[in-house]
């Protein structure tokens, strides 16, 4: 039997949450959806994901100050790929100790292989 | 009455100085004339006149005291026309000067200002403009805090009018004065040194200070209306990008095709956007790249597959020539690179293959899209088509990021087909 594996997709925008949680859950993964980063420190504190797929630019917490908390709170056993549309995003997530950033728009296979990279089915 | 207005074309140094030359030759030729017709005619009807010596001598004595006396009419009068003229050029120019509304500083042998215009006492909050008459250039920074638009400080000796004395000119730049007490403005500054000759050090340096604080705020407005446009499109991009991607995957052949042409078109509008992003950031002179030390040849391989969708009458495909690296900012050269295999597309036969092209040649990484023309007149046709204006603006961009890698792009025609080249520095051993 194979492991699920659960990614926690962070976006402020429903519509794009939603694609990238059909994206995922057709690829066999277990996806479920936050809107800020603080919905999505309280979804992590109630069930660990394998992966967090983080935007950057949301309310109430955006992403970066998201990314911060769970590093101090989670070290690096939670990998973390930033997808935005940010600009120079790569430049500032430097320091963030992400694991990987993916631009928006991106293709599907790159955030799939990007997934397995760091949530490998088995 | 003196007019400027009738001057179509200023005379030049050598011009100027041949006609005063003229002038001063015909007051003396004027002169020597008169004085030999002088003394001829008056011995001629002196010597016809009388035969008596000693009245001859006291007339020849009364002569000579004449003609000093007409000489010092006549050199009064000549130097009373120049003085005049003079004086009359001198109200001119100050006129000139002191009623332009951009500010004007003259710097003198020592550096320091001379004089200013009453527009620049404006622009620099001084009531009275001998205030700064004797002022140099680590004073005017300490009071007048110079700036470059991203804030930092300009050191005195990077002032235009400073430079110019070393590197000649006229030299431009634009930056911010913070006067005390006033608001700051946005300054489009040049330089110009005045020589006697070529290779002589300046006597005197004019520099024009413009107020171009509204001019630059517009422009500001506008650039970062233009990126937070590009930017707020990406994500609606992004989502149906990836919804056409999902029917792709789940549907049967006839929605597949309809899904295919929306990614088409939302790629074909991402381009656009970034283009578009790059282009308002150039015009800020906000454009930031993050190098990082990259293999070109994936690069390449992901472009040409991306592109590969772009045109049903076109197969892309990478040419992998050799495998440089280079320190490149891995988005914005990939943009570049779309923008070369655009123009390719646009502009070559249909049912062509266009080759995306990775190679090294010395010191240089090059990138290439090599691709078969249209004919001649095909290509006249399509620079003068309206759809195809965009392409000044994303040759505009690609330019500017391969010149901004310390790179150029350029076209080479070999034989019947065009090759357009970006080079770029590779890292050493590389390759």
């Amino acid at each position: 039997m194979t492991e699920t594996k659960e990614v926690l997709v962070v976006d402020d925008d429903p519509d794009m949450a939603e694609t990238m949680v059909e994206v995922l859950r057709d690829a066999g993964y277990s996806a479920r959806s936050a809107g800020d980063g603080k919905q999505a420190l309280e979804a992590v504190e109630m069930h660990m994901p394998s992966l967090i797929l983080l935007d950057v630019l949301m309310p109430v917490m955006d992403g970066w100050q998201c990314a911060r908390e769970v590093r101090k709170r989670y070290g690096r056993d939670l990998p973390i790929v930033v997808v935005t549309a940010a600009e120079d995003v790569r430049a500032r997530a430097e320091p963030m100790d992400v694991n990987e950033v993916l631009p928006k728009p991106f293709e599907l296979d790159d955030l799939l292989r990007a997934v397995e990279r760091y949530a490998p089915l088995g | 009455m003196h007019s400027f207005t009738h001057c179509v074309r200023p005379p030049s140094p050598l011009q100027e100085t041949l006609g005063e030359r003229r002038i001063a030759l015909t007051v003396t030729l004027a002169f020597v004339l008169f004085g030999v017709a002088w003394v001829f005619a008056s011995d001629v009807v002196l010597y016809a006149a009388s035969d008596d010596k000693v009245l001859i001598a006291r007339i020849e004595t009364a002569k000579g005291w004449a003609f000093v006396g007409i000489s010092a009419l006549f050199l009064y009068l000549v130097t009373l026309r120049s003085a005049a003229h003079l004086a009359r050029t001198r109200a001119a120019t100050r006129a000139v000067v002191e009623s332009i509304g951009d500010g004007l500083l003259l710097l003198g042998r020592d550096r320091s200002i001379k004089y200013v215009n009453p527009a620049a006492a404006r622009m620099l909050g001084c009531g009275d403009a001998h205030e700064l008459v004797g002022m140099g250039a680590q004073e005017f920074s300490r009071r007048f805090r110079v700036s470059h638009l991203n804030g930092a400080l300009v050191p005195p000796e990077h002032y235009v009018s400073q430079r110019v004395f070393e590197e000649g000119g006229p030299l431009m730049y634009t930056e911010i004065l913070h006067p005390p007490g006033k608001p700051e403005f946005v300054a489009s500054v040049t330089a110009a040194a005045v020589r006697d000759g070529v290779g002589e050090p300046p006597e005197l340096v004019v520099s024009v200070i413009h107020d171009v604080t509204v001019t630059e705020h517009l422009e500001q407005l506008r650039n970062q209306f233009l990126s937070a446009a590009a930017h707020s499109l990406k994500t609606p991009i992004a989502v149906i990008k990836a919804n056409a991607q999902l029917l792709a995957r789940r549907e049967e052949a006839s929605s597949r095709k309809s899904a295919l042409a929306i990614e088409r078109q939302c790629d074909r509008i991402d381009r656009l956007v970034q283009n578009l992003l790059v282009f308002s950031r150039t015009r800020s002179r906000t454009l930031e790249l993050h190098p990082q030390e990259e293999a070109l040849a994936p690069l390449a391989e992901r472009v040409a597959q991306a592109m590969n969708r772009v045109s049903p009458r076109h197969e892309v495909r990478a040419e992998l020539l050799a495998a440089p690296r280079a320190h490149v900012d891995r988005e914005r050269l990939g943009i570049a690179l779309s923008n070369l295999v655009e123009e390719a597309l646009r502009a070559s036969q249909p049912d062509s293959q266009v080759a995306v092209l990775v190679s090294q040649q010395g010191a240089d990484a090059e990138l290439g899209v090599r691709y078969r023309p249209l004919a001649p007149a095909e290509l006249a046709a399509l620079a003068s088509n309206e759809s195809n204006v965009d392409l000044g603006v994303v040759r505009d961009v690609t330019a500017t990021i391969a010149e901004a890698h310390g790179g150029s792009v350029e076209v080479e025609n070999r034989g019947a087909e065009t090759i357009l080249l970006l080079r770029l520095p590779a890292i050493a051993g590389a390759a």
